[in-house]
């Protein structure tokens, strides 16, 4: 198959496409917020008189300002727009300026005076919890608990021949999309307004926004594609609430865009969890009882910790079927930033515990780590994780032989010349839900149009942040109707012009253009068949889609323009929800994906550092729709991964943020990837499958963390239980056992 | 602090082989006049702290983070922007072997590659890893953007070879 070049590659590599935080409008205004300094904190009075008097200063607003609710949250609006008499960390938005110039309005910001009387910060979920401690929401400091029993937890750990206990602790990641949050807000003349801010929802953006602005939807156009990089992070709103009130304050448009210290300090981040697994397994390697709890820090606002909790919930006992499960997790609120969605939305965390939990069990009972995966892992049949019926399909076997073949093969090599140098090899697996899961709104949709001017136009309320779901709409598109891509032309992001698609999250946007096609392409080609039939005076039968137009005999008959001309469009719609399980079980998923991860990696004995040279992996994501697209989201997906697992921590010490920039904030650069980085598509499905292929946005990021770690282990022996894996924590370790003086090696030569 | 206006001053500006006349105050960055002044955005900003690489032009020949040079100092030298580069074959590349996603970071990414390419049009494996680690990418896994590279480098050697 030729590779498909992206629709959007030109634009991109030219300089021409314009980000939505490279607009300009004639009379605008820059838009800044003031956010609060403190953690935790009671607002005792607010001036702003001297911000207004600074010549060059248009609007300054605080909560007196917001006409409608003043709050916002996807699922809960718990998180004021401006704070009245509390902040809670140090990102809340206490005022916002809008003036000629970015200088003027940040010198305002100076000029405003605020008064707060410092509260006690709850810097950990541990403090939340604390009895006495001061409740930072009317119900308390837990923003949700969630669980899952199943089997006799007690009498399985009973017939264990082996029980490993371990806590894992993982980091706050930082999404670092290269993009920070912003765009324009324009006010039109009609009293509407037009909001070109990146978002992961344009619709659900729009539905807050009349919310918080007390306007009717109608009223407000969101344009929220293209994005510089989301990966979940602007799923939440940002600063639209601000831009839309300063704009309508003032009557002039009002650009923000947030420099990288001012998205560190207000933007989510993934959530920091503690992790506690209790697993066990008999004689003959069988897993019997799985027990985890799990705390995650939330932060100070809800967004959608509780979804991601569930989420950690479903996928702890992964792909492997355990007769006993017993899972408890409490998502806390603290006055640690804002914790949310990110890429693998709690399946990062609970995998990385879980396949350390594998490897370390195996090695109790002395089975090799492969054979004890395939002996637990789950067949076609099985029922999901919660018990639920999933989509069949052979996914994580197919995974798990995949990557055992190259484990098998990569394996031997752990060997060193380098005296001063280990090398060793890990291997992860694991399965991951697409779609919000069951019991939540999940509606999707499409629409196919013959335009009047012969173009074919498919359009989806979905955004490109970078993933590539242009690509991915051109080639579904294309090969669905048999036409040319030169006949179409693709509509997104906008909620004047597409239809509401739900969020371009959870894996769903491929997914969801594929059942949109399926539902499209049957009555748009009968109506365009139709029309030709009447057009040429020809029967139906003999006429068909091709590139161009209408064929005949392997002639096109009449191009698309004539097709429309002189005729009202041709236009049909699909409206319908992301599958989900028959079984009625809240959160729980149906369209799995599946991945199985190697990783080898070159330990430094005189330094701790460590080099992750070779990254395969295996993935069951049903066929591929484009080759190169999908290679780059496993890729990239992997390669954030490994920042994850060596790397990245947003550091905060008493709620105030350490990390401030990308200089304090490492992401993987060229050359911290590996050498070696291969992707195997196993895209087998069982025939009876309709469900097309499957999202993998999130999938390339989820096991590699516990296959470097495992490949940690290997090469130096020591076992990893917190991430990010740091240099001095390996030479610790590795000195502790006097693995530098060859006790612990067969291939330091002798020393 | 006195809320006295600062003065602008007019520069004349050599960019993209176009001279040019602007109005900048001594402190402005590059970066935000090429972006503000003359609109060519596709310079972006990253972290305005030299870090990340998205704001990266060429300056005379040599790749330079926009966001750490002053308007100021750039004087009658020739800058290029990506808005500038017409037709080089880094671009092209770029697109064909898939090496952006996002797109964001990629002027840069482009910039610098063509600038390496131009200092040094057969660079080994290790200088291209040099050159490009001052530009980062949160998309890609980096191989094809080093593809994008090797693949212009092939294409030059078997013209050189045919002609």
């Amino acid at each position: 198959m030729a590779k498909k070049i992206r629709p959007d590659g030109k634009e991109k590599v030219t300089g021409r496409l314009k980000y939505l935080t490279d607009l300009a409008f004639s009379n605008m205004l820059y838009g800044k917020i003031l956010r609060s300094p403190y953690p935790h904190a009671r607002i005792l009075s607010i001036s702003t008189d001297k911000a207004r008097q600074l010549p060059g200063v248009q609007a300054v607003i605080t909560h007196k300002d917001v006409p409608g609710l003043n709050g916002f949250g996807i699922v809960t609006p718990d998180q004021p727009v401006l704070c009245k008499d509390i902040v809670r960390y140090v990102g809340d938005a206490v005022a916002a300026v809008a003036a000629d110039s970015v200088e003027t309005a940040t010198r305002a910001l100076e000029l405003i005076h605020v008064q707060y009387a410092p509260l006690p910060v709850l810097d950990s979920p541990e403090k939340a919890l604390e009895e006495g401690a001061p409740l930072l929401h009317p119900n308390g400091n837990v923003l949700h608990r969630a669980g899952f029993q199943k089997g006799d937890i007690e009498s399985e750990f009973a017939k264990c021949a082996a029980i490993v206990e371990e806590t894992y602790h993982v980091p706050r990641q930082l999404h670092a999309y290269m993009e920070t949050e912003g765009g324009v807000i324009v006010p039109e003349k009609d009293g509407s307004l037009t909001v070109y801010v990146g978002t992961q929802h344009g619709f659900k953006d729009r539905f807050q926004l009349a919310r918080i602005l007390g306007m009717p939807e109608e009223h407000i156009r969101v344009v929220s594609s293209p994005m510089g990089g989301s990966f979940g992070g602007k799923d939440e709103l940002n600063i639209q609430p601000y831009g839309a009130l300063l704009a309508l304050s003032t009557g002039k448009p009002v650009k923000i865009h947030q420099t990288r210290q001012e998205s560190i300090r207000s933007s989510i981040k993934r959530h920091p969890m503690k992790i506690t697994m209790k697993t066990g397994i008999d004689q003959d390697g069988r897993l019997r009882a799985h027990q985890t709890t799990i705390v995650a820090d939330t932060g100070a606002y809800a967004t959608l910790g509780p979804a991601i909790l569930d989420f950690a919930v479903e996928h702890t006992s992964g792909p492997y079927m355990i007769p006993a499960v017993d899972t408890k997790g409490i998502s806390v609120f603290t006055n640690n930033g804002v914790s949310g969605e990110f890429r693998g939305f709690g399946g990062n965390q609970v995998t990385f515990a879980l396949e350390g939990q594998i490897d370390r069990l195996a090695a109790a009972i002395g089975m090799d780590s492969v054979e004890m995966r395939r002996l637990n892992i789950r067949r076609e049949h099985d029922l999901g994780p919660l018990g639920q019926q999933i989509a069949e399909t052979n996914g994580a076997l197919d995974v798990l032989q995949s990557a055992a073949a190259v484990y098998a093969e990569k394996k031997p090599s752990s060997q060193n010349q380098d005296r001063w140098k280990r090398t060793g090899t890990g291997m992860a697996i694991t399965m991951h839900g697409g779609g919000l899961g069951f019991g939540r709104m999940d509606p999707a949709g499409g629409r196919l149009s013959l335009k009047e001017d012969g173009k074919i136009e498919i359009s989806f309320g979905f955004e490109e942040a970078g993933q590539g779901i242009l690509a991915v709409i051109e080639t579904i598109t294309t090969e669905q109707l048999g036409c040319a891509k030169e006949d179409i032309s693709i509509m997104i992001g906008d909620t004047s012009l597409v239809p509401s698609s739900g969020s371009t999250t959870a894996s769903r946007g491929t997914s969801m253009v594929w059942h949109s096609l399926q539902r499209l392409k049957k009555p748009f080609l009968q109506k365009l068949l139709t029309r030709a039939a009447r057009k040429t005076g020809t029967k139906e039968g003999q006429l068909s889609i091709g590139p161009g137009g209408i064929w005949e005999n392997g002639e096109c008959r009449l191009s698309f323009r004539e097709l429309a001309s002189e005729q009202a469009p041709i236009v049909i719609s699909t409206q319908f929800d992301f599958p989900v399980s028959p079984d009625p079980i809240d959160s729980a998923h149906f369209l799995y994906t599946y991945s199985g991860v190697v990783a080898q990696v070159e330990v430094d004995l005189l330094t701790g550092r460590i080099n992750v040279t070779e990254l395969h992996q295996s993935l069951s994501a049903g066929p591929v729709v484009n080759e190169m697209g999908y290679l780059g989201q496993i890729e990239g997906g992997g390669v954030m991964a490994l920042g994850y697992t060596l790397m990245e921590d947003v550091i905060m010490a008493d709620g105030h943020y350490v990390t401030e920039n990308l200089d304090s904030y490492l992401i993987p650069g060229i050359k911290d990837v590996p050498f070696n980085l291969q992707v195997k598509a196993v895209e087998s499905l069982p025939a009876e499958d309709d469900y097309g292929p499957r999202g993998v946005g999130e999938i390339g990021t989820i096991a590699v963390a516990p296959a470097i770690a495992n490949a940690i282990y290997d090469a130096v022996g020591l076992r990893v239980s917190q991430l990010p894996v740091k240099p001095e924590t390996v030479l610790k370790s590795t000195e502790e056992r006097g693995v530098l003086h060859g006790s612990q090696s067969s291939n330091s030569g002798g020393n | 602090m006195s809320e006295k206006k600062s003065k602008k001053v007019t520069i004349d500006m050599n960019i993209n082989g176009e001279k040019v006349e602007t109005d900048i105050l001594a402190a402005d960055l590059l970066l935000d006049v090429i972006r503000n002044n003359l609109g060519l955005t596709g310079a972006k900003p990253g972290c305005l702290n030299g870090d990340c690489g998205a704001c990266t032009v060429i300056i005379n020949q040599k790749p330079m983070k926009s966001c750490l040079t002053l308007a100021i100092e750039v004087g009658d030298k020739e800058i290029t922007t990506i808005e500038g580069l017409l037709h080089s074959p880094v671009q092209k590349a770029f697109v064909d072997e898939f090496a952006f996603q996002c797109g964001y970071c990629t002027p840069g990414f482009i910039l610098n590659s063509h600038a390496l390419l131009m200092n040094d049009p057969n660079p080994n494996k290790e200088k291209i890893t040099e050159w490009l680690s001052s530009n980062i990418c949160r998309c890609t896994g980096y191989k094809e953007i080093e593809n994008a590279i090797q693949a212009v480098m092939t294409k030059t050697h078997n013209k050189n070879d045919s002609d």
